[in-house]
C-alpha cells in the first residue's frame, strides 16, 4: 500500500496531535468507558458463548454480578482492580489454542486485551447503554458564526436542532446546503405533515406570502389541518398492526375501525403523547372510562384471532398476549424484547424471567381468542341509544350502587365466562372450538367459577329440539343441584336466558348435565352456549320504572343495531389468571409463577403505581423511563428525514445502530417531556423550523463523497414517498380525492382474484362513488391479502407490528403506477383538470399539470419532453378511435384528451413526483 | 436507450462503483464490469457494512443482482410443490399392512394419552390404508395405485418417511414449513433464497408463486412473504387467469410503441432530475422503468403455455386457460428454464377430514391424487430430458401428515372416511438438484403413527434445500432487531442421507 502524498505540514501536525493525545492519555489517566470501549469487544468476541443465551463454563458477561461471580472453574473470571489475577485476561493471552479464548476463534488484539486489562484495573466498572439511562438535559453546543462567512454569516442556524447538526457537520468538514425554494418546501411540508399535497389555495397563499414568518405560518396551518391526524394515524397503524380482518387461516372480518377514528381524533386534538399511550395501554382501567378510552385499548386488540377449526384457543390467546408484550416494547420503547421470550437477552440487560413479569401486566384481560372476539364495546344506535340513556338514568336514580356494574355489562358484555372455558366433556364438544354444544346425556364442567353470593346466571344459548333438561350442580358431577332448567326452545336462535342459583361464597367448579330423549341420534346437537354471566336478578324490583328498565337491560344485551369494537377489559378478581415463566418460551411448559414487573435494569415502577396496566402505563410515561421519549422523537425524525437519528427504530439497544446525533436525540426527548409537556405538534414544529430540515436536497460532489447516506444532514431529505402518500398525492392532484373522514374501511378498485382465503366467503365489492377515492389509510385491510398496489410500495400486511418500513425500488412499483386501473383513472382526471385549468394551448395544459403536481414551473426542456410524447400519442389516437375512447375515459372523448391522459400518466410516474425532494 | 441516457448510465456506473468501494473498506469483491445489462448497471458488490442496519447482501439500488452462494450449489433452482391441507401419507407412500388388520377397531388408549388432536375426540377407530400398494422400480419404493404415473419414476426420488412437525393446524404448520416459525413475521424460504442468490434473469422475478385448487394456502401470502427482509424478495404471484403478474398489462388503448414512448419520456424527465439532484436512487428508478417495460414482454411470454408442443401438453395433462396444478407445473418448468430461482406451487384441497365427499379419503382425495399424478411425473421426466433435473431441485410435501385413526369430529361418526391432522409422521420427497435417486430415509412404526428412526423436520428440509443451492443454512443471515436471523433459527440439519 502506497502512502498518499501529503504536505509535510500535515505530518508535523499529525505528530504533534498524536503526541499530545497520548501524553494527555497517560497523564490524565484516561479511564476506560465500558459502553463505548469494553461492551463492543464483549458483544463482538465473547457474548455469543458467554451471554444471555449460552453461558459456557457458567460464565456470562451480560450483568456485572454474573461476570464477577464464581463460575464452574471455582473462581471468578474477573477480579476488579486486579487484571493479573483475573482468569479472563489470562485465558485471552494464552498461546495454546485449546485453552486460549475466544475458543476456536481468532485471538483478541493486544490493544483489545490492554483495554480490558486497564478496565479491570480501574475496577471493572459496568456502564449503562445510553438508551437505558434516563434522559438528562443536554447542553446545546454553540456554533461559531465565523465559519459561515461564505454563506452570509451565521444565518444558517435557526434553532437548537441546527447547533447539534452543525457541530457534527463541521467536525466532518461538511457545509450545510442552502434553503430549498419555496415550492419545494411547500410540497415537502405538506407531504410530511398531512401526507398529501396542500390545497391550491393554501399553496397560492404561501407562495405569495413574502412575510418573514410565512414558513412558520404554513407549518402552523398544516399542523392544524384535519389531514394531519389522518397522516399520523396512518403511521401509527403499522405499529398497532391495524387491520380489518382477524388474520390466520380464515382471516374473517373484524370491526375495529373506530380505533382508527380514535387515532385520527387523538392526533388532531393533539392529545399529549403520555396520555395517548396511557389510554391505549390502560384506557379501560381509568376511572369511569369513556367509550373513547375503551376504544383506545383496541390498540392491543389488533392482535390476531384464530378461527381455524381445531385450534386451541388458549394457545392463540397466549400468542396474542405475547404479541402485546413485543409490540409494546417495539412501538413504545424501541426495544426488541421478543428474544427474552425464550432466554435472557443475548446482548441487552433483560432476564428471561423479566419477560414474563412484563407479560403478567397483559395476562388478565377477558379476551380468549373467541370467535366473536369478546369483549366488544357496543355503540348503540337509534332507539337503542335512547333506551341506553334511560336505563342509565334509571339506575343512577334508583340503584346507584349497581349502576357501574350493569352499565359495564351492557356496554362490554363483561365479566362473562366464555362457553369455550368448559372442559371434562362427555357427549358434548367445543364445536369447531368456538362454542359449547351438548348432545343427549351430555356432561361437563365450567372450572373455577366465582360465585361470590350471586344468585343468577344469565346466559346466551340456543336450542334446536324441545324436551331438554339442563341440570346445574356444584363442585362434583353428582354434587348438589343448583337448579334444573327445562329447555323447550326449538328455534336454533341465540337467546338470552336466566337461571337462578342459591347464594354460594367463593370459587367453585360448576358441573352440568343435559338430557333430551327427543334427540333421535346420539350425534345430534341439542343445545349450544355462547357465554355465562354470574350475576343477580335485575335490581330495584317494585321501584317505579322497573319493568321498562329491566326490559331495556335485556334488550340492549341482545341489541342488533350496534357498532362493536374489540376492547380490553380486565378480569375481575375471581377470574384472575396466574402468569408463569414459559420454559424456553414454550407455553406448554410452565415454570415458576411471576407477578407483574418491569426489567430491573430500567428502574422501578413509580412508587404509587398499581401492579396492573395502569401502573405499566405510569411507568411507560414516567419521565424517568429512558426509552419512551427517545423512541417517539426518533420516529418523528425518521418520518421527516427518511431515517432515524438512530436508524434502527425497532432497537435502540446495544445491537441497534448507534445514533448519528445522540445529544440531539437526548435534547429533543428532554424538550418533548419537560418543555413541551409531551406535545407532539410542538416537537414536530421544532424540527420542521430548523434550517436542517429546510435545506435543499441536492447532492454535491463533496457530500456525495463524504456522506452518501446523508447521515450528517448537510442536505435536505430526499426519499421516496410511502405507499399511502403515493396514492393520496395522485388522488389529490387528479382532483378525484374524496375528503370524507372516518368510518369503516373502503374498497377502491382492486383487480379480480386477490381475495382467496379458505373457508371464508368474503369478496371485494368495489365501493360506490366517493368511497372509491378515499385516502389510502381507509382502504379495507385484509391481512392475508392486503391491497396489492400499496404492498408493492412496501406497505405491510400488518400481521405483526412493523416498526420501520424498508424502502425498495422495483419494477413492480413502476408497473403499478403505469398500469393499475386506479392510476389510469387518476391520469384521466388529471388530464381533464389540466384542460380545465390550463387553457386551450397544449403546452400550457402540460405546464399547468406540472405545476399542479410540483407547485412550480417546469423547465422548457421538460415541457418539451412531454410535448413530444403528446404529439406522438395524438397521432396514434387520431388514427385509432377505439384506442382513443379507451384512453380518454368517460368525459371528453377525443384524441387530444387521450393524448393528454398519456402525458398525465407519465407525470404521475416521475421520480420527482413519487419522491419528496 | 437514448444517447443521453447511455452517457448518464455510464456516469452513474462509475459514481456507483466508487460509492460502493467506499462502503466496502477494501473488502474483496468482484465488480460487475462486464456486459452493461440494464438490470446490473448499478452493480458493484453488495456487501454493505453491517453498520448500515441492512444485512450484508442487500443493496437498495439493485437488490436482485445475481450473487454467488457460499459454495457451488448442485441445484440452480427449486420447484417446491406444496399440497396445502396435508395429503395422507398412509394412502400414498407409507404402506402399513398392520394397520389394515386393525381397521375398525378402537384406537388403543396408549396412542391417545397426552395427545392433542385437531378434531378427534374420545376414542376413534383405526382405519387401514384406503389404497393398494406396490413396490416400484429398482428401488422397490412403495407407491400406491393412486399415483400410477408417478410410480414409474419412483427411482428418481428420495423419500423422507419420518417427517415430523410440532404444529397441527394448517396455518401455523405451513408457516413453519416455509418460514421456519409457526408465527407470522419471518421471511419465506424463497425470499431467503432470492436474498442470497439474487435473480438470474433480470426480466423475470427471482421468486415466483403459482397457486391452484381455487384457494390460497391457509397461511395466506405470508408463506411466500419477505417478513423482515426488504419486500423486493417476496414471491411474485403469477396467475393463470387475469394478468399473469398484477398490472403487467398496458391499459386498453396504450400500444407497445406508445408505452415505450411514455417510458422514454418519464426516464428523460427523470434524467433531468438526476442532473439536478444527483441522487443515485433516480438512476435506479430509471432502470426499474426499463426493466418494467421488458417484463411486460417476458412475463406474458413465459406464462403462455400455448406454444408448447402437443406432446408436452399431453404429458403434463394440461387444461387450456385454467388455473390448475398441471398448467402450473408446466409453467414452473418454463420459469426455471428462464432462470427463475425459486418456483413455489401451492395446490389447495388436501385436507381429507371426511366431512363431505370432496374431503373423503376414498373420493375427493383420490381425485386430488389424479390431478397431480400426471403433471408431477411429467415434470421430472421433462426436466430430465432437457438435462435440467440435475440442477433443479424438486420438493413435494404437505405441512403435516394424517392420523392412522379415522376422524370422529366432536366425538361423532363422520359421513365419509377421513383422517385428522397428524404432526408426528408424514412423508415428503425430493428429486433432482443433487439428491440421491431411489432412496428412502426414515421409518415410522408398524401403523404409521409415529416416526421411529431417521426423523426429519421442516428445519432439516430447509437446511437441505439451502445446502443444495450452495448455502450453509447457519450462515445465510440477515441482521434484524439487533441480531442475525436465519431461516432455520437455531435448528436444522442437512439431510446428508439423501444428498448424492
Amino acid at each position: 500500500m502506497k502512502w498518499p502524498r501529503l504536505p509535510k505540514i500535515f505530518w508535523i501536525v499529525l505528530i504533534i496531535v498524536l503526541g499530545a493525545t497520548s501524553f494527555s492519555y497517560f497523564v490524565s489517566g484516561h479511564s476506560i468507558d465500558y459502553i463505548t470501549e469494553v461492551k463492543p469487544i464483549f458483544n463482538k468476541k465473547c457474548i455469543t458463548c458467554h451471554g444471555g443465551v449460552k453461558r459456557q463454563s457458567g460464565f456470562s458477561l451480560l450483568f456485572r454480578s454474573d461476570a464477577l461471580a464464581i463460575n464452574k472453574s471455582g473462581k471468578p473470571a474477573i477480579i476488579p482492580g486486579d487484571p493479573s489475577h483475573s482468569e479472563m485476561i489470562r485465558r485471552l493471552s494464552l498461546k495454546d489454542p485449546e485453552e486460549r479464548m475466544p475458543y476456536k476463534h481468532p485471538p483478541l488484539t493486544d490493544q483489545e486485551i490492554n483495554t480490558l486489562k486497564q478496565w479491570i484495573k480501574e475496577g471493572a466498572v459496568w456502564g449503562d447503554h445510553w438508551a437505558y439511562v434516563p434522559v438528562e438535559k443536554t447542553a446545546v453546543p454553540k456554533v461559531d458564526n465565523w465559519f459561515f462567512g461564505t454563506r452570509g454569516g451565521g444565518d444558517w442556524v435557526k434553532n437548537d436542532v441546527d447547533h447539534f447538526i452543525y457541530q457534527r457537520m463541521k467536525e466532518e468538514g461538511l457545509k450545510p446546503s442552502v434553503e430549498a425554494d419555496k415550492a419545494t418546501l411547500l410540497r415537502r411540508l405538506s407531504l410530511d405533515i398531512t401526507g398529501m399535497p396542500a390545497s391550491p389555495s393554501l399553496a397560492d397563499y404561501f407562495l405569495k406570502d413574502a412575510r418573514p414568518d410565512a414558513y412558520e405560518k404554513l407549518v402552523d396551518t398544516l399542523l392544524s389541518s384535519p389531514h394531519y391526524g389522518e397522516r399520523w394515524a396512518s403511521m401509527w397503524m403499522d405499529l398497532a398492526r391495524y387491520a380489518d380482518t382477524k388474520g390466520y387461516e380464515r382471516d374473517d372480518r373484524r370491526t375495529i375501525w373506530r380505533y382508527r377514528d380514535w387515532l385520527i381524533h387523538a392526533f388532531n386534538e393533539n392529545k399529549p403523547y403520555n396520555q395517548f399511550l396511557t389510554e391505549q395501554l390502560a384506557g379501560d382501567l381509568l376511572p369511569d372510562p369513556t367509550d373513547a378510552q375503551y376504544i383506545a385499548t383496541a390498540f392491543h386488540r389488533n392482535t390476531m384471532t384464530n378461527d381455524e377449526g381445531g385450534t386451541d384457543n388458549e394457545e392463540f390467546r397466549t400468542a396474542a398476549i405475547i404479541d402485546r408484550v413485543n409490540t409494546t416494547w417495539e412501538t413504545v420503547m424501541g426495544t426488541t424484547f421478543a428474544c427474552v421470550q425464550c432466554h435472557s437477552h443475548p446482548y441487552d440487560p433483560f432476564r428471561h424471567e423479566e419477560y414474563y413479569q412484563f407479560m403478567a401486566f397483559f395476562n388478565n384481560t377477558r379476551d380468549e381468542d373467541t370467535y366473536d372476539e369478546y369483549p366488544l364495546l357496543k355503540e348503540f344506535h337509534k332507539e337503542d341509544s335512547v333506551k341506553f340513556i334511560q336505563l342509565q338514568d334509571w339506575l343512577k336514580q334508583n340503584v346507584p350502587a349497581k349502576e357501574k356494574e350493569l352499565i359495564k355489562f351492557v356496554k362490554t358484555g363483561e365479566p362473562a365466562i366464555n362457553s369455550i372455558a368448559s372442559d371434562q366433556l362427555t357427549n358434548a364438544a367445543l364445536s369447531d372450538t368456538k362454542w359449547l354444544v351438548l348432545r343427549n346425556n351430555a356432561q361437563g364442567r365450567i372450572p373455577k367459577v366465582a360465585f361470590d353470593n350471586h344468585t343468577q346466571i344469565l346466559y346466551r344459548a340456543k336450542s334446536w329440539t324441545p324436551g331438554g333438561k339442563w341440570v346445574l350442580r356444584l363442585d362434583k358431577p353428582d354434587g348438589p343441584v343448583l337448579n334444573t332448567v327445562a329447555v323447550n326452545d326449538f328455534t336454533g336462535i341465540w337467546k338470552l336466558n336466566a337461571v337462578s342459583i342459591p347464594a354460594i361464597t367463593g370459587v367453585h367448579d360448576l358441573y352440568y348435565t343435559y338430557q333430551n330423549n327427543q334427540l333421535k341420534s346420539p350425534d345430534a346437537n341439542g343445545m349450544q352456549f355462547d357465554w355465562f354471566y354470574i350475576s343477580d336478578p335485575f335490581p330495584g324490583k317494585g321501584v317505579k320504572g322497573y319493568d321498562s328498565a329491566s326490559k331495556y337491560f335485556t334488550d340492549l344485551i341482545s341489541a342488533k343495531q350496534v357498532t362493536v369494537t374489540p376492547v380490553m377489559v380486565e378480569n375481575i378478581s375471581g377470574m384472575f389468571r396466574p402468569t408463569h415463566v414459559f420454559e424456553r418460551g414454550n407455553w406448554l411448559v410452565k415454570g415458576k409463577e411471576v407477578k407483574p414487573g418491569i426489567p430491573h435494569s430500567l428502574g422501578d415502577l413509580p412508587a404509587n403505581a398499581p401492579r396492573n396496566r395502569t401502573g405499566l402505563a405510569m411507568w411507560v410515561t414516567d419521565k424517568k423511563n429512558p426509552l419512551t421519549s427517545r423512541t417517539i422523537v426518533n420516529r418523528i425524525w425518521e418520518q421527516f428525514f427518511g431515517q432515524g437519528i438512530a436508524e434502527t427504530l425497532e432497537d435502540l439497544g446495544t445491537q441497534g445502530i448507534q445514533p448519528t446525533h445522540k445529544e440531539l436525540l437526548n435534547h429533543l426527548s428532554w424538550q418533548l417531556m419537560n418543555e413541551f409537556n409531551w406535545d407532539l405538534k410542538k416537537i414536530m414544529k421544532e424540527i420542521l423550523l430548523s434550517a436542517t430540515y429546510r435545506q435543499e436536497s441536492k447532492l454535491n460532489k463533496d457530500a456525495a463523497a463524504k456522506d452518501p447516506f446523508n447521515k450528517l444532514y448537510a442536505r435536505g431529505p430526499r426519499v421516496r414517498l410511502s405507499a399511502e402518500q403515493i396514492r393520496d398525492q395522485a388522488l389529490t392532484v387528479s382532483g378525484l380525492l374524496c375528503e370524507k373522514m372516518y368510518g369503516p374501511g373502503v374498497y377502491p378498485y382492486q383487480p379480480e382474484g386477490i381475495w382467496m382465503s379458505p373457508w371464508n366467503g368474503q369478496y371485494w365489492k368495489q365501493s360506490d362513488s366517493c368511497d372509491q377515492y378515499r385516502r389510502a389509510m381507509y382502504t379495507y385491510w385484509k391481512r392475508s391479502a392486503p391491497y396489492p398496489s400499496m404492498v408493492t410500495f412496501d406497505g405491510t400486511s400488518r400481521e405483526v407490528c412493523t416498526a420501520r418500513r424498508i424502502r425498495t425500488n422495483t419494477p413492480l412499483q413502476s408497473l403499478t403506477t403505469l398500469n393499475d386501473s386506479a392510476y389510469i383513472e387518476m391520469a384521466q382526471h388529471f388530464a381533464y383538470r389540466m384542460q380545465l385549468l390550463g387553457g386551450k394551448d397544449v403546452k400550457q395544459q402540460i405546464s399547468k399539470g406540472y405545476e399542479l403536481a410540483m407547485y412550480k414551473t417546469a423547465s422548457p426542456e421538460k415541457i418539451k419532453v412531454f410535448e413530444q410524447l403528446y404529439q406522438n400519442a395524438l397521432q396514434k389516437f387520431q388514427k385509432d378511435g377505439y384506442k382513443m375512447v379507451c384512453m380518454s375515459g368517460n368525459q371528453q372523448q377525443n384524441a387530444a384528451t387521450a393524448a393528454l391522459v398519456v402525458v398525465a400518466g407519465a407525470m404521475l410516474n416521475l421520480d420527482e413526483f413519487i419522491s419528496k425532494n | 436507450m437514448s444517447k443521453d441516457n447511455r452517457k448518464i448510465f455510464e456516469e452513474a456506473r462509475i459514481a456507483n462503483l466508487s460509492f460502493e468501494t467506499r462502503r466496502l473498506f477494501l473488502k474483496d469483491c468482484v465488480l460487475g464490469l462486464g456486459g452493461l445489462a440494464m438490470g446490473s448497471f448499478l452493480s458493484g458488490c453488495n456487501w454493505m457494512g453491517a453498520k448500515d442496519g441492512m444485512s450484508e447482501l442487500f443493496n437498495s439500488s439493485n437488490p436482485l443482482l445475481p450473487r454467488s452462494p457460499h459454495f457451488p450449489g448442485k441445484a440452480k433452482s427449486v420447484i417446491y410443490l406444496h399440497m396445502a391441507g396435508a395429503p395422507s401419507q398412509l394412502e400414498l407412500f407409507d404402506f402399513k399392512p398392520d394397520l389394515m388388520k386393525l381397521d375398525g377397531q378402537d384406537c388403543p388408549q396408549s396412542l391417545l394419552e397426552g395427545k392433542k388432536f385437531a378434531f378427534i375426540r374420545g376414542v376413534p377407530k383405526m382405519m387401514g390404508p384406503q389404497a393398494n400398494f406396490k413396490q416400484r422400480g429398482q428401488s422397490g419404493a412403495w407407491v400406491s395405485d393412486h399415483l400410477p404415473h408417478f410410480a414409474t419414476v419412483a427411482d428418481e426420488v428420495s423419500f423422507l418417511k419420518a417427517m415430523q412437525t410440532d404444529q397441527f393446524n394448517h396455518g401455523p404448520a405451513q408457516l413453519l414449513m416455509h418460514t421456519g416459525t409457526p408465527r407470522l413475521g419471518r421471511p419465506s424460504m424463497g425470499a431467503w433464497a432470492t436474498y442470497g442468490l439474487g435473480s438470474e434473469n433480470s426480466n423475470l422475478p427471482g421468486f415466483v408463486v403459482l397457486t391452484s385448487g381455487g384457494k390460497f394456502p391457509d397461511a395466506g401470502k405470508s408463506v411466500w412473504g419477505s417478513g423482515f427482509l426488504p419486500s423486493v424478495y417476496q414471491g411474485v404471484q403469477c396467475r393463470s387467469e387475469g394478468d399473469p403478474v398484477l398490472f403487467i398489462k398496458d391499459p386498453e388503448g396504450m400500444d407497445r410503441d406508445l408505452r415505450k414512448a411514455s417510458i422514454d419520456a418519464i426516464n428523460e424527465a427523470n434524467r433531468m432530475s438526476y442532473e439536478e439532484f444527483k441522487d443515485p436512487e433516480i438512476l435506479s428508478r430509471i432502470s426499474q422503468y426499463e426493466m418494467a417495460y421488458r417484463m411486460q414482454i417476458s412475463v406474458p411470454d413465459v406464462m403462455n403455455i400455448n406454444d408448447e408442443p402437443d406432446y408436452i401438453h399431453e404429458m403434463y395433462g394440461t387444461k387450456p386457460n385454467k388455473a390448475c396444478f398441471a398448467n402450473n407445473v408446466l409453467l414452473a418448468r418454463k420459469l426455471v428454464e428462464k432462470g427463475v430461482r425459486f418456483v413455489q406451487l401451492f395446490d389447495w384441497g388436501w385436507d381429507s377430514h371426511g366431512t363431505e365427499e370432496s374431503s373423503a379419503i376414498d373420493y375427493g382425495f383420490v381425485n386430488k391424487c389424479r390431478s397431480i399424478d400426471k403433471p408431477m411425473t411429467a415434470l421430472l421426466m421433462d426436466l430430465k430430458q432437457r438435462g435440467l433435473l440435475d440442477e433443479t431441485l424438486v420438493v413435494w410435501g404437505g405441512e403435516f401428515g394424517r392420523t392412522p385413526m379415522q376422524e370422529n369430529r366432536d366425538g361423532k361418526k363422520m359421513p365419509y372416511k377421513g383422517r385428522d391432522h397428524h404432526p408426528e409422521a408424514f412423508t415428503m420427497w425430493m428429486a433432482g438438484g443433487g439428491i440421491k435417486q431411489g432412496t428412502s430415509f426414515g421409518e415410522t412404526d408398524e401403523i404409521g403413527y409415529a416416526a421411529i428412526s431417521g426423523k426429519t423436520n421442516a428445519f432439516d428440509v430447509q437446511a437441505t434445500i439451502l445446502n443444495q443451492l450452495g448455502f450453509d443454512h447457519e450462515k445465510l443471515t440477515y441482521q434484524f432487531q439487533g441480531r442475525p436471523f436465519r431461516l432455520t433459527d437455531v435448528h436444522g440439519r442437512v439431510i446428508n442421507e439423501i444428498v448424492a
